[in-house]
């Protein structure tokens, strides 16, 4: 029985991927990307991995979802703008196509053999028993409970610190590719009485909510990036309600949260090699109170990345109404 | 058949489609789509292969490492829309062309 519903998930999964891709619209493309999301977040949770369920709902569907429906913004109205070249547009795919059909042939045939070698492959993959045997036995040290939590900011916390530090590259990235014009405030926007009160009234349940899945994390699923994206919504929802954050902040303080989640566990593992231990080996006495501090700067550190990632990509789109199409 | 073979072939299936939607997706946003598509995939292979080492639970290193992986590749997703707008923004182009 409980076969069937893995079956059937699975199947929608690949539906909602296949479709995703292969419909013409972009806006039923983003849609079908968040059930998408959704689908996998239900996988994991029938696989039993509740943490990447929550990481994959909350970021991967969510956060990365509303990046996409914000950049549709800025693509999909310049159509109606381009009418004299539409003709342009569709004549130039249907000159083409007779030299793309044997390119499409071989890609397919390519796609073909590359999928029975990925099947194969996974289906033979040896069984080498995993690291749940050493994990479970290091796990009283560690200073948490929950295995999964235990990895992510003990045994490997190197990954953990390097993607923070991914975030901030990507956000600078971003910073990169927007231009400079940063967190100007919105002009006399028109004030919105249902997303006031929709504000109003979630802001306190998401940073509640956000807390608690960052508390939860030492014994059970949860943890910093669930709880980042928590607080991250809290920052997008003030920004589209027309009040930015960030621009209300001095710059150096919006620095300082920025990088504190970084640079606090760079600062403590010099500080343990000082002690003469290895980078990111916590005494176990205080494994656990230094393991809440990390997540919490951290998830702070994150939380005000994503808000300034969304912020900075909503804000490109106000240049780019001036700009000309030049073909 | 167990449910971790199931995911494992599904996880196959899914980086094939994500790898055959870059290439044949024409606009930016869905050839990123794909490219999240993709590691959607990787990711599953990892997660189904840690459940089948479950001894008391379910092996956590590729749980953390997938956390991880998914935060990566929403980062790198964001850049890539990024440079796309931009792209979009000065050339007006919404996919490669190779006409100019």
């Amino acid at each position: 029985m409980s076969i069937l519903i893995d079956i059937l998930l699975a199947i929608i999964m690949v539906y909602l991927a296949i479709q995703c891709l292969l419909t013409p619209r972009l806006i039923q493309s983003v849609f079908l990307f968040f059930a998408f999301g959704l689908g996998l977040a239900l996988a994991w949770v029938r696989l039993g991995a509740i943490d990447v369920a929550i990481t994959e709902a909350a970021i991967a569907a969510g956060f990365l979802g509303v990046l996409f429906l914000d950049a549709l913004k800025s693509f999909a109205p310049k159509v109606s703008v381009k009418q004299d070249n539409l003709e342009d547009i569709y004549k130039l795919p249907r000159r083409n196509i007779k030299s793309l059909i044997l390119p499409r042939v071989i890609l397919v045939l390519g796609l073909a053999l590359f999928l029975f070698i990925a099947l194969e492959a996974v289906w033979m993959i040896p069984d080498g028993g995993g690291l749940t045997a050493s994990a479970e036995a290091l796990l009283p040290q560690s200073g948490v409970e929950h295995p999964v939590t235990a990895v992510l900011l003990n045994f490997r916390a190197y990954d953990t610190w390097l993607e923070i530090g991914v975030i901030l590259l990507g956000l600078l990235g971003v910073f990169v590719a927007g231009g400079i014009k940063l967190y100007k405030k919105p002009g006399a926007s028109k004030p919105d009485p249902m997303l006031r009160q929709v504000i109003l009234f979630v802001t306190p349940v998401l940073f509640l909510f956000g807390a608690f899945l960052l508390y939860i994390g030492k014994t059970g699923p949860g943890g910093a990036f669930q709880a980042a994206v928590l607080w991250g919504a809290i920052g997008i929802l003030l920004h589209l309600g027309g009040k930015p954050i960030f621009a209300m902040i001095p710059r150096w303080l919006f620095h300082l949260i920025l990088t504190m989640g970084l640079g606090f566990f760079l600062v403590l593992g010099f500080l343990l090699i000082a002690d003469g231990r290895t980078l990111f080996e916590y005494p176990p006495a205080y494994a656990g109170l230094l393991i809440l501090i990390i997540e919490t700067l951290g998830a702070i550190s994150i939380a005000a990345a994503l808000t300034a990632i969304y912020a900075n990509l909503n804000q490109m789109e106000e240049e780019t109404n001036e700009v000309e199409p030049t073909t | 058949m167990e449910t971790y073979q199931i995911y494992s072939l599904t996880s196959a299936i899914l980086f094939i489609i994500g790898i055959g939607g870059i290439f044949m997706a024409r606009h930016f946003i869905k050839k990123i789509i794909a490219t999240v598509i993709m590691g959607g995939g990787v990711f599953l292979s990892f997660v189904s292969f840690a459940q089948r080492d479950a001894i008391t639970f379910a092996d956590p290193v590729p749980h953390a490492l997938v956390i991880t992986g998914i935060v990566v590749a929403v980062a790198s997703a964001a850049l890539a829309l990024a440079l796309a707008r931009r792209i979009y923004q000065l050339t007006g182009e919404e996919t490669f062309t190779n006409d100019k």
